[in-house]
């Protein structure tokens, strides 16, 4: 397993997380590369089937990640955010799905440092974890079904 | 059929040093749809803006990404050198491959592999972005500011100088509020009438504004640009056009009896009344709760007197709508009273009073034309303590912030003391002082070393009284928390400012929000002070939280500058990145079920409710509507909406699916 | 029974209802929904332990709602639903009279909505009693077991969507399901689809499910899916400290918050 490199998705916001990983950059941090980043207005902007997307295509860890409470650039979407993600997460739970596999934080557009050690937290832990292969057997067993049946 | 074109930025070295930009290039070039692949050293120059426009008409291009740094710096440059290229500018998306990927990886086959996926996420996004026009809203330019006290004259005579109209809204006779009940102002003891009264004048004779006074907002709707106004002009029950202010009537009203707002009830009034000589407009109201004509059905003194007229019994409320661009909120505060405080006496004792009964003892004006007279038996205090800090700072009695004004007019009503009763002791208990500001720290230095004013470090625990004299009981810090005992004349309570009343009421009619303490809440706490959640609404003086007349007056001239800056066009124009719900033909006219949850989630108050009606009016179904003025495009109602029935342009739920996709699959 | 029959009757002949939606006995001796236009037949209604199902979902359907003014037989659960479905702008309160039946089945006085929300508020809120002990069992088992616990219940779906059908949240005209642009929910009942549309349904009736049941009870199948609502109901309550369908005002949990929601797991 130690040449598994697991693929992690990052849902960030535009006004802080996204700011805060340009601002790793500019201050040119180093972070695994593993994670791809995809942008959002806001936290509350992000669907909780997005996140079931990413498993179904392959990620094996994702990063969820906006503003600090207070600091919502949409006063409140964060906060909404954050219900979401409660439900969600006892949800997986309660069906057995991983949520160590998912990373929720709040990264303002002065941690950049702070975006780096998220990251790298993230990778090592899913790396360690292995490939998501029970999320991609729901979907392989899909697709073998419908070979058969073709 | 999509004709994309991508162009790879080295921007210098600073991605070509670390990503392999010519394979990141060849490997896009390969990827359906994209008829145009190429790199380029610096995107953002002249020359790689112009390579941008060309290839938009020579391969007819619908769509564009440059891969270059982050969109938060060049978004908008290429989205504008899109549109001069012809193309829509919102068929323009970034690829961040500085920033998020050469400046934070080491030189590998991997950050290559990277940049060639976000690369991609961005081809398959930008062929689901649509052409967005900017959405523009029409602007009335007319300001209407509430409240009329130093804030709100403030923001008036600043939007109405800059040639827009504006009308003012006053719920009390006259306007001045709290500024002109003051003595003197700190640090510089000036008079405050003389300072504001020419102002409040001013306001009355200024060309573009229209004043209402004895006026309430009845409700707000619309939005930046187009509220709709009605305001409630309660009875003042006489013709303000025949009447003169000659004053007759209120030196003839039989009822006298009606504790003096303006006093802050050390005084008394009649029921027709004008609030106080320099009030403005300086004409009569009758207060119909006291006046024994509408409590006992006779009497009407006034009407017999008045030598032109004027009074009307029974003029009604009236109510006028009126159209407005822009709202300034500027309602100010008000104080705790002695009543509030059990260790105190709850108010019991008459020669405890708050810092506001201090200003109109002072006040040459005021009940005891300035002479410092204590309320119970007159008698000039020959020791008076002050209390600072009486409610604020005290999460004990649900108030736990500074109520910051205290300090200096504690400090400003001990000196004033000193210079009027020059061989009475003045004693303050404070907790901390407070005097950041220009010349503040040196006017407590200087009530403390040249009017030997006795600060004492430690708060008061219990008032009682004791032959005739209230005795304060409270301790100095400062020396080893010794219990302190004064026997005092008279003790003024530097009370804690709150929220004016009936503040919850109207930022409700507004839409705007407020915080726990019923203050209104600005848009950000440091970089959008004078603004409101909702666009258009902004705020001047005490009402977001307590502030002294420089705060206000600043904050009241920053919010008329955003009043001028949205009267400063014809139309206003906004990024098109709205939410959108869905709609279609009959019988469906949309999935929306009307829930209205979406409502509910909405910082911006921007989901309507759409009625679709039947040609003979019936309701067939109601649903949610975006207001594109106010909506700013945070997405969240999107990913609420269970029906998937709101979507969000620019970021669609089409859009960010296919990036999950895109960036986890390959080719 | 006779005091609801009798109502029932009374309501029909004033004509101060059109309809009187309740429970009869069908050909098998099962109760099934009954919807009584005409007072002579309002004897038909019935009353006992067999009249389970959350007749609430009836009330968003247009071909009821066109009957105007309507009273309808509801237990708590019932009661409950009519609560959630007013506050999400679905029925109007004032169409409605109220038939309650207390847990002893005798019939309640419910004037209003405000006396509903009375009786509501002295009622225990929580799960039904079997379905906390399951819920309780499935909560000690480990990640894995739970996962192959669900993974083979979910084996048996063959997404007829009865779960849905008998919600009476379950009101959209448009469900997600239903949306191919993009495809949320693979079609196909499969193990990624079901699992998917399972999680898409307990998700969108957090802070929404009243805890009846009715969705558990409709499965053809036997999947006990109503225990995923019930999980999040409880977990809202423990969150929140809301019980959904307690008031004609409420809003969903999902869009509200408080600043202070404490949660542990967002670093």
């Amino acid at each position: 397993m130690s040449d598994f490199e697991p693929k992690v998705v990052a849902f960030v916001c535009n006004w802080c997380t996204y700011a805060g990983a340009d601002l790793t950059g500019t201050s040119r941090l180093k972070y695994a590369s593993n994670v791809k980043i995809i942008r959002f207005p806001c936290t509350g902007r992000i669907d909780f089937m997005l996140l079931l997307k990413a498993f179904a295509n392959g990620a094996d860890g994702i990063i969820v990640s906006g503003c600090h409470p207070n600091d919502c650039h949409y006063t409140s979407g964060n906060f909404h955010a954050k219900r979401r993600w409660i439900m969600f997460k006892e949800l997986m739970d309660f069906m057995g799905i991983d949520m160590n596999r998912v990373t929720f934080s709040w990264v303002s557009a002065a941690e950049g440092a702070k975006w780096a050690e998220v990251v790298n937290e993230t990778v090592t832990r899913i790396r360690e974890m292995g490939p998501y292969v029970s999320y991609k057997e729901l979907v392989n067993k899909t697709i073998e079904e419908e070979v058969k049946n073709e | 059929m999509a004709r994309i074109g991508v162009f790879v930025c080295h921007c210098g070295e600073n991605i070509s040093a670390t990503v392999d930009c010519g394979k990141v290039a060849e490997t896009i070039g390969k990827l359906k749809h994209v008829v145009l692949s190429t790199e380029y050293k610096y995107m953002c120059s002249d020359p790689g803006q112009t390579l941008i426009k060309e290839a938009i008409k020579e391969h007819n291009l619908t769509g564009v990404v440059v891969s270059a740094c982050s969109p938060r710096m060049h978004e908008p440059t290429f989205r504008k050198a899109c549109a001069e290229g012809g193309l829509n500018p919102y068929l323009c998306e970034m690829a961040n491959l500085r920033e998020h990927c050469s400046w934070v990886h080491e030189k590998n086959e991997l950050t290559t592999e990277k940049a060639i996926d976000i690369v991609r996420t961005q081809v398959e996004k930008v062929k689901l972005n649509s052409a967005l026009q900017p959405i523009k809203v029409p602007v009335t330019k007319t300001a209407m500011v509430i409240g009329g006290g130093i804030a709100g004259i403030q923001a008036a005579l600043d939007i109405a100088n800059t040639g827009h109209k504006v009308v003012m809204i006053e719920r009390s006779p006259s306007i001045g509020g709290h500024m002109s009940q003051l003595s003197e102002t700190f640090p510089t003891l000036d008079c405050s009438q003389c300072i504001l009264t020419p102002r409040m004048v001013e306001v009355a004779q200024h060309p573009n504004i229209t004043l209402y006074t004895y006026a309430e907002v009845e409700s707000v709707e619309g939005f930046i640009g187009n509220f709709t106004v009605k305001v409630r002009k309660k009875a003042k029950s006489l013709d303000e056009k025949l009447c003169t202010g000659c004053g007759l009537c209120t030196t003839k009203c039989p009822q006298k009896k009606i504790p003096n707002e303006f006093e802050q009830g050390m005084g008394m009034r009649p029921a027709i009344y004008i609030p106080f000589p320099q009030a403005v407009p300086n004409r009569p109201v009758i207060d119909r709760e006291h006046c024994t004509y509408y409590i006992k059905g006779k009497c009407k003194i006034c009407e017999i007197v008045c030598p032109t007229k004027a009074i009307r019994f029974d003029q009604p409320d009236e109510i006028i709508e009126l159209q407005i661009g822009a709202i300034v909120a500027a309602t100010g505060f008000d104080i705790k009273h002695a009543d509030f405080f059990p260790e105190y006496g709850y108010g019991r004792y008459k020669d405890i009073i708050d810092g506001l009964q201090f200003e109109r003892l002072a006040s040459a004006s005021g009940p005891t034309s300035g002479v410092i007279k204590r309320p119970s038996d007159g008698q000039i205090p020959k020791n008076i303590v002050f209390i600072a800090c009486a409610g604020s700072r005290d999460p004990a009695k649900g108030i736990a912030y500074c109520s910051k004004i205290c300090c200096m007019y504690t400090a400003k009503h001990a000196m004033l003391y000193k210079h009027k009763v020059h061989e009475g002791k003045a004693h303050v208990f404070y907790m901390d002082i407070r005097s950041g500001g220009k010349n503040y720290d040196e006017f407590v230095r200087r009530a403390i070393e040249e009017d030997h004013v006795n600060y004492i470090r430690g708060r008061v625990s219990t008032i009682y009284e004791r032959n005739g004299k209230l005795i304060v009981k409270g301790v100095d810090t400062l020396l080893s928390s010794m219990p302190v005992e004064i026997e005092a004349d008279m003790v003024v309570l530097a009370t804690a400012g709150v929220a004016n009343s009936g503040a919850e009421e109207l930022a409700q009619k507004l839409h705007i929000s407020y915080d726990s303490h019923k203050f209104f809440a600005e848009a950000h706490p440091k970089l959008k002070p004078v603004e409101t959640n909702t666009a258009g609404i902004f705020l001047a003086g005490a009402c977001q939280n307590p502030k002294d007349i420089p705060d206000s007056v600043s904050q009241a001239s920053g919010s008329a500058v955003k009043v001028a800056a949205l009267f400063s066009q014809n139309e206003l124009t906004r990024e098109p990145l709205v939410a959108v719900v869905n709609r279609m033909g009959p019988p469906l006219h949309s999935t929306c079920v009307g829930c209205f949850l979406c409502q509910a989630v909405c910082p911006y108050q921007a989901i309507e409710r759409e009625d679709i009606k039947t040609r003979d009016g019936k309701v067939l179904k109601s649903l949610a509507k975006i207001n594109e003025g106010l909506c700013q495009g945070c997405g969240t109602c999107v990913a609420l909406c269970r029906s998937k029935s709101i979507d969000l342009h620019g970021y669609s739920n089409n859009q960010v699916y296919a990036e999950v996709v895109a960036l986890l699959n390959e080719y | 029974m006779n005091n609801l029959i009798s109502r029932a009757k009374e309501l029909l002949e004033s004509k101060t209802v059109n309809v009187v939606i309740g429970y009869e006995a069908g050909p098998t001796g099962l109760a099934r929904p009954a919807f009584i236009t005409d007072s002579a037949k309002a004897d038909k209604l019935i009353y006992d332990e067999r009249c389970v199902q959350n007749l609430a979902v009836y009330l968003t359907k247009a071909e009821v709602k066109n009957f105007g003014k309507m009273a309808i037989v509801a237990r708590l659960p019932v009661m409950r639903s009519i609560m959630m479905l007013i506050s999400e702008q679905q029925v109007i309160g004032d169409n409605l009279i109220i038939l309650g039946i207390s847990e002893d089945n005798s019939l309640l006085d419910i004037a209003s909505i405000s006396v509903m929300q009375g009786y509501i508020d002295k009622c225990d809120l929580g799960n039904p009693s079997k379905d906390r002990e399951i819920l309780a069992e499935l909560n000690k088992m480990t990640p894995e077991e739970k996962f192959s616990w669900w993974q083979n219940q979910f084996s048996k779906c063959i997404k007829c969507y009865a779960c849905r059908q008998a919600c009476p949240m379950c009101y959209c005209i448009r469900c997600t399901v239903e949306v191919n642009q993009p495809q949320w929910i693979p079609v196909q009942a499969n193990a990624h689809g079901n699992t998917e549309w399972h999680i898409l349904r307990a998700m969108h009736l957090a802070g929404r499910c009243i805890s009846c049941g009715e969705c558990g009870r409709a499965c053809p199948v036997g999947i006990p899916c109503h225990l995923l609502t019930m999980q999040l109901a409880d977990q809202v309550w423990n969150y929140f400290h809301v019980h959904a369908g307690t008031s004609d005002k409420m809003n969903s949990v999902l869009s509200t918050y408080e600043p202070n929601d404490k949660e542990s797991f967002i670093i």
